[in-house]
């Protein structure tokens, strides 16, 4: 299937991924390092290679706003931004998902700020955890482009009918350009058939959407029916990737394992660091380490039950988080504890490590500090560990003398 | 020393052979408008061109010319398990020698045991002082030189992507022209400028010899450190000296140097009004000094001066 494949980074794979899902309205606003995607489309549209209709809005709160609004005309509508564009149009994403506008937003993930940065964590697509999108987080480009096709099937399935934000990392996969292949257009049309809403607004058409309502009791009702809806996208997501398999061939699932069958130190990751997770899983194995990894790529619903059965019975396991949830810690470890509380065989040392904060660089060095730390802990029986935060010295180094520079120390005596 | 048309090539010791499961590690280093994220895709296309698994990807922060930038291709026989900043690189491209000397850049840091250094360089009797620094193979090759020639601009993301090409030894001449007219013409490149990077490209690439390296695995290690000595610094982002600017030096972009002749300046003062980097000064008889250190070789004094007494010179001695 090799042949096939193109060199593609994982903004030009979401343009694909929008493209082959005949999206038909595209709202857009600029903002590193998600652009390329928009530009992309933008060219397409004018070459006539891609029929829909792309619009510049003044902010991202504006974009969010016109995209959730045509969704429920009844348009597959496929939007994109970053870190502080979530942020600016935040207010809009429990909207839409209130709406039932079951839309596709590619998030590429970047630090919020301050201090401002251009390179990816997650604080800025988990912050969204709780709105009611359905959340697919690729580590490869060629995800984000099967995602976004999986996004819209299971968004828009009448079982479901709640937005989707296919998450992929901003330097790490926005601009690294691997082999991808894109899926023939007849194929995705069959497996992803054109959108029918619910009760779309129409020209001399009764319908009111997003009303306002009197009284905790009309709110919980529809929040409890989106939760269940939401929880109901996992099964469905399930279904949608066996139908893709049988089409494309590569199956999807919201948890996956590498060398995990056998392993007693398991790292649990998602996102495009999962790669060098599990390059960090193969060199422990060349060494005779049972390593292995368990990547998540469903966060919303969060696949607990699933992660709860992968990891028991193992000897001790690290959740890597690429965020922090400043005052708590990894947001990841704590939702995977919530999984494994009570459940039987679970593992007694669970690590949470913080690492990649800010896109910072990961060396293999502090990959295999994660298995050497799990070996450790299972040695001197410590089951409460203390979180683990991926630093170096050769950083640090630099940042001594960057803060000399600024004139916030004086000399680098210190340690 | 092997001597090839003019271009010096310099191949301090050579060691034949790459063992394992292949996974080659380039890595490029360059200025904002060098072309260094185009060399890395065209290199990665090639190898992508020659059915090997590939991965490139560029590091940059707000763009700006002039700025370091550095671009990874990573190749393989198998499926790549590492993504991001290359650390251990088996290659490294310098694009502008004045890098070496840049300590935010770094170029030479990591390079394995057995790498190859490329640099880009007049290869003028300085660069031996780095023979000493860069302990593996070195290859020298005038890029800007053969671009000025060949394209009239000092633009050398072909060049670097052919060099890398060859000196892999894995790559062959048409997977490697193949990329770059797909490259070129993605990113709107007219069809006479990619006829002349092809020439560029053929010429470059037969004249670098095959130095495949022959890397061991890095012993160095990196040390992490604990949470507790990272906050034991000052964990406020406040910049409290003033006029860190000048520590930046800007002359080192250069390609080109202005040179005043004082007998046909006329004192009129144009350069000093044009300039971008105020990097002129009127002296008491009105007549410009330009501040090398900082001047950043846009030319628009050469191109402004009434009376043209501003003359240019290829830099080839810039730090
Ligand atoms: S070349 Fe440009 S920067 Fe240098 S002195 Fe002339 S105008 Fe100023
Ligand atoms: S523009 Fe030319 S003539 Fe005028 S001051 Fe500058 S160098 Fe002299």
């Amino acid at each position: 299937m090799r042949h096939k494949a193109v060199m593609l980074t994982g903004n030009a794979a979401a343009a694909w991924g929008a493209r082959l899902a005949r999206a038909e309205y595209i709202p857009a606003y600029p903002i590193t390092p998600q652009t390329e995607i928009i530009e992309t489309l933008t060219k397409w549209i004018q070459e006539g290679e891609m029929d829909a209709k792309l619009v510049q809005l003044e902010s991202e709160h504006s974009m969010l706003t016109a995209a959730g609004t045509a969704s429920l005309t009844g348009v597959r509508v496929f939007t994109a931004t970053s870190s502080q564009g979530l942020l600016y149009g935040f207010e809009m994403l429990y909207n839409i998902a209130g709406w039932r506008a079951p839309l596709v937003l590619v998030n590429v993930s970047r630090a919020l700020a301050a201090p401002i940065s251009l390179e990816p964590d997650h604080n800025d697509v988990l912050a969204a955890r709780d709105s009611g999108f359905i959340q697919l987080h690729a580590e490869t480009c060629q995800e984000v482009l099967d995602f976004i096709l999986l996004a819209y099937r299971v968004a828009e399935d009448r079982r479901v009918m709640l937005p989707a934000i296919v998450n992929m990392d901003g330097f790490y996969l926005s601009f690294t350009r691997e082999p991808v292949k894109i899926r023939e257009q007849d194929l995705v049309d069959e497996f992803l058939p054109h959108y029918s809403a619910v009760n779309p607004f129409r020209a001399s058409r009764h319908v009111a959407k997003g009303s306002a309502v009197v009284g905790g009791h009309i709110y919980s009702y529809f929040k409890y029916h989106m939760h269940e809806a939401l929880r109901r996208a996992h099964d469905v997501f399930i279904e949608a990737a066996r139908s893709f398999s049988r089409k494309f061939g590569e199956l999807y699932h919201p948890v996956s394992g590498y060398m995990l069958d056998d392993a007693e130190y398991v790292l649990v990751m998602s996102n495009s660091f999962a790669t060098l997770g599990k390059h960090v899983v193969k060199l422990m194995r060349q060494r005779g380490v049972p390593a292995g990894l368990l990547k998540i790529s469903m966060i919303r619903p969060f696949p607990a039950e699933e992660i709860a059965n992968s990891l028991k019975g193992r000897k001790a396991v690290a959740v890597f988080d690429q965020n922090i949830s400043l005052g708590l810690g990894g947001i990841i470890y704590n939702e995977v504890l919530g999984a494994l509380y009570g459940c039987p065989k679970r593992p007694e040392i669970v690590l949470s490590v913080i690492g990649g904060v800010g896109g910072k660089w990961l060396s293999v060095e502090e990959m295999e500090k994660i298995f050497d730390e799990l070996k450790r802990l299972e040695r001197s029986g410590i089951t409460k560990p203390r979180p683990l935060f991926l630093f170096r010295r050769d950083e640090l180094t630099h940042i001594e003398r960057v803060l000399k520079l600024a004139g916030t120390i004086e000399v680098s005596h210190h340690e | 020393m092997i001597e090839i048309s003019g271009h010096n090539i310099i191949i301090a010791l050579t060691i034949h052979y790459v063992d394992e499961p292949m996974l080659l590690k380039v890595r490029f280093h360059g200025r904002g408008g060098h072309g260094v994220k185009t060399a890395s895709r065209i290199l990665g296309e090639a190898a992508f061109n020659e059915g090997l698994y590939a991965q490139d990807s560029p590091i940059y922060g707000a763009e700006r010319r002039g700025a370091p930038v550095a671009a990874f291709t990573r190749i393989s026989d198998e499926e790549i398990l590492e993504r991001g900043f290359i650390f251990d690189p088996d290659i490294v491209v310098v694009m502008d020698e004045t890098l070496l000397n840049d300590w935010s850049a770094k170029p030479l840091d990591g390079l394995k045991p057995g790498g190859i250094a490329f640099v880009n360089t007049t290869a003028n009797s300085q660069l031996y002082d780095y023979g000493e620094t860069i302990r593996e193979n070195l290859v020298i090759y005038d890029l800007t030189g053969l671009a000025l020639k060949i394209i009239g601009k000092p633009i050398i993301s072909t060049p670097s992507a052919a060099a890398a090409s060859k000196i892999t030894g894995i790559i062959s001449e048409s997977s490697l022209i193949d990329a770059v007219t797909s490259e070129l013409s993605e990113i709107g490149v007219g069809d006479d400028v990619i006829e002349n990077n092809i020439i560029l490209a053929r010429e470059v690439f037969r004249s670098i010899p095959e130095t495949p390296p022959s890397t061991k695995l890095s012993d160095s290690k990196r040390e992490l450190i604990p949470l507790e000595v990272v906050i034991s610094y000052p964990g406020y982002e406040d910049i409290v000296s003033v006029g860190n600017s000048p520590l930046r030096k800007t002359g080192n972009w250069r390609v080109f140097k202005p040179i005043v002749d004082f007998s046909r300046c006329t004192a009129c003062g144009v350069c000093f009004v044009y300039c971008p980097d105020a990097a002129i000064t009127l002296r008491s008889d009105g007549k410009p000094e330009i501040d090398y250190d900082n001047c950043k070789g846009c030319l628009i004094c050469y191109r402004e001066c009434p009376p043209r007494a501003i003359s240019i010179e290829r830099e080839v001695r810039v730090w």
